[in-house]
């Protein structure tokens, strides 16, 4: 399987999330419409992982290069983040936006497509490649998980109801951070050994950067005590930011020389 | 008024305060640049840039020993400040993640600001500046007294003010040259482009072989007229392999014999398979074209070989060279003490470090491809970098124990 199939299974992944998502908000109490609306969820996601599995074995290498290999696996991955949250925590609005998320990733893949390419340059050649990438990508899944919640909260407006939404949108970002941290620091250590030295303000470094004082801001903000309000408008925005630094960077007039540019054709 | 509201309108009064200052900070970093030419900032060189951070740090334990209570100081240590600080931070880096990092490039606003060079201009070093005055006074509180439930703040902080603090003090030792090599010959001279300059190296280089391996070159289908080569609608991107279709748009073409390393026999004018050297890659291609059949040969050709095609009405079937995949120079590294000389292998990725310099492969001469002679090498100096490596283990550190001890809202 690879791109030519993809549309076909994004297009199934998005119908059984569709699909699930119908079934779970007006499934009332019926409870056998519940546990048919989690099937479909799953199945969703599982058509999306039998995807990757099979789309990395073909490309011989981890599918983790050009950035619509990367939306891949945020698509996987977003739901996966709600479906955790709602056995762990009991709160199940969540993933409804991690479906919503992830279908805008696939069909930004279907919309551009990509051209398949097996080659991995050698500066990616590293047994720095998948740590760096791989805490990227769940950091990145997680900020965009905890955006989610904070958008729900602000619409919702539930802040003065219950504080479930606050803190489950807090954890999640504290976590992300968590991941955004190692990775940046991954990233600096694998750029000297690849580039000469560990920090050489690449637009991509820039904007990593800036995305994580984004989230320094907000950790700090809230040891401030900061009100709820203003952090969920902090939490919903600053994911734009991440989104910038993931994959807008290579259209902005600062990217002309930069390294982190892998697309090809 | 509860005590509670009391302490939340100070909060807010600091956090006017606290982006008064921030924005104060930038403005004036910016008239700086605007009446001085935009010159920005040079931190000294060593051993200046080690005593001004021993001053500056001292200073920075003093003031958060001695005047604690001073509520100045409280102030500049504060959260509110820091947090205004990283927003001013992030918002200067936004302009260098936006605008093109170059001397000279873009609009006269962007140049007279220093905005094509915002991370040496004078907004981000007071930004900076103030900010690690923040950071070091917060953490001389958490440290001292010293509490164990305090080891990951003081962790991941001091490895932040180290990383940051050594990285910028120590960037004015930092060396960077470039030093060309050519096949079998030697050369302990290199080029910084910085201070545009040759220098003289404490070792030679004499390289003894560059070499090169690709990826499986690629058909594409090539319009003269509007240059430019076209990928076919299936197997897009993918190298020739044997029995391979590829379409286009009224072409469909299979791969019927490929040859990864071929030289065109003189006598007979046919691609003959060989071991290694001047041999590039063959294929034999059949298909057809609006309906009529076509075969013939393709490829790559090199500095040795023409390059063979097959001719589609106006366009032309090509063989394109598949993108590199690993290069390395064969070096031998000799210094003063040591008589023979040690090999080494140089590697994008493996880096190999003589007296102080980390020696890492960098290029070649592109035109040539995989018969490049010439093999670039970057040479890196940068005796800070211990210090620099210790703030980031430390920030692991402490940013695993953050993961590992749960976080928990207050």
């Amino acid at each position: 399987m690879t791109w030519v199939e993809f549309p076909y299974m994004a297009y199934s992944a998005m119908v059984c999330w569709g699909m699930g998502s119908l079934l779970g908000i007006f499934s009332a109490r019926e409870h056998v419409l519940k546990v048919l609306g989690t099937g479909f969820m799953m199945a969703g996601t599982a058509v999306m992982v039998v995807f990757l599995i099979v789309f990395w074995a073909e490309l011989d290498r981890p599918p983790l290069r050009t950035l619509g290999e990367t939306r891949l696996w945020y698509a996987t991955l977003i739901p996966v983040v709600g479906f955790v949250v709602e056995y762990r925590w009991k709160i199940g609005w969540l993933k409804y936006y991690c479906v919503a998320l992830a279908s805008f990733f696939l069909l930004f893949n279907i919309r551009f497509p990509e051209v398949y390419d097996k080659a991995l340059m050698p500066a990616l050649q590293s047994v720095w490649f998948v740590p760096h990438v791989v805490v990227y990508l769940v950091g990145y899944v997680l900020l965009a998980a905890s955006s989610a919640a904070a958008w729900h909260n602000i619409f919702r407006n539930r802040l003065s109801e219950g504080k479930d939404g606050v803190e489950v949108g807090h954890y999640l970002a504290l976590l992300g951070f968590v991941f955004l941290t190692f990775g940046l620091v991954f990233g600096a250590l694998w750029a000297k050994e690849a580039w000469g030295h560990y920090w050489t303000w690449d637009p991509k470094e820039t904007w990593a950067l800036i995305a994580w004082l984004l989230y320094l801001g907000y950790m700090h903000a809230n040891s401030a005590k900061v009100s709820n309000n203003l952090l969920q408008w902090y939490l919903a925005l600053a994911f734009l930011v991440l989104l910038v630094s993931w994959f807008g960077v290579n259209y902005l007039p600062s990217a002309q020389n930069s390294v982190h540019t892998y697309q090809t054709g | 008024m509860s005590s509670k509201d009391a302490k939340e309108s100070v909060g807010v009064w600091s956090f006017k305060q606290g982006s008064f200052f921030a924005i104060a900070l930038v403005i004036t970093g910016f008239v700086i640049e605007a009446a001085f030419g935009a010159k920005g900032v040079f931190f000294p060189s060593w051993p200046f840039n080690l005593i001004i951070l021993l001053v500056f740090s001292g200073n920075i334990v003093l003031a958060a020993l001695l005047m604690k209570e001073n509520s100045f100081v409280r102030w500049l240590g504060g959260i509110p400040l820091g947090l205004c600080l990283i927003i001013a931070m992030a918002v200067l880096s936004l302009f260098g993640g936006v605008l093109r990092q170059e001397t000279g490039a873009g609009p006269l606003w962007a140049r007279t600001l220093r905005l094509n060079g915002v991370f040496s201009s004078w907004p981000f070093a007071l930004t900076v500046f103030f900010f690690l005055v923040n950071l070091g006074l917060s953490l001389v509180w958490k440290t001292v007294p010293f509490r164990s439930s305090n080891l990951q703040f003081v962790l991941f902080h001091a490895g932040f003010w180290i990383a940051l603090a050594c990285g910028l003090a120590g960037s004015a030792d930092l060396q960077r040259v470039i030093i060309p090599l050519y096949e079998g010959r030697s050369t302990d001279r290199a080029y910084n482009s910085f201070s545009k300059t040759m220098i003289d190296l404490p070792f030679s280089l004499y390289l003894n072989d560059f070499r090169m391996e690709e990826y499986e070159p690629r058909l594409a289908l090539y319009d003269p007229g509007k240059d430019r080569l076209e990928a076919g609608e299936s197997g897009k991107g993918i190298g020739v392999a044997e029995g391979m279709a590829v379409s286009w748009q009224g072409v469909d073409v299979k791969v019927e014999k490929y040859l990864p390393l071929a030289v065109v026999d003189d006598g007979t004018g046919m691609p003959v398979p060989v071991e290694a050297g001047r041999g590039v890659p063959f294929a034999f291609l059949s298909g057809t074209h609006d309906g009529e059949p076509f075969s013939g040969w393709v490829s790559t050709g090199s500095p040795f070989e023409k390059p063979a095609f097959v001719e589609l009405g106006n366009k032309l079937l090509v063989l394109v060279n598949g993108s590199p995949k690993k290069f390395r120079s064969e070096v031998t590294i000799r210094s003063g003490e040591e008589g023979g000389g040690r090999s080494e292998a140089l590697e994008v990725n493996k880096p190999v470090t003589v007296k102080g310099w980390t020696l890492y492969q960098m290029g070649y001469d592109e035109k040539s491809g995989k018969w490049s002679e010439l093999s670039l090498v970057e040479g890196v100096r940068d005796p800070w970098l211990p210090v620099v490596y210790l703030g980031f283990f430390m920030i692991l550190a402490g940013n695993t124990l953050f993961f590992w001890k749960g976080i928990r809202k207050k």
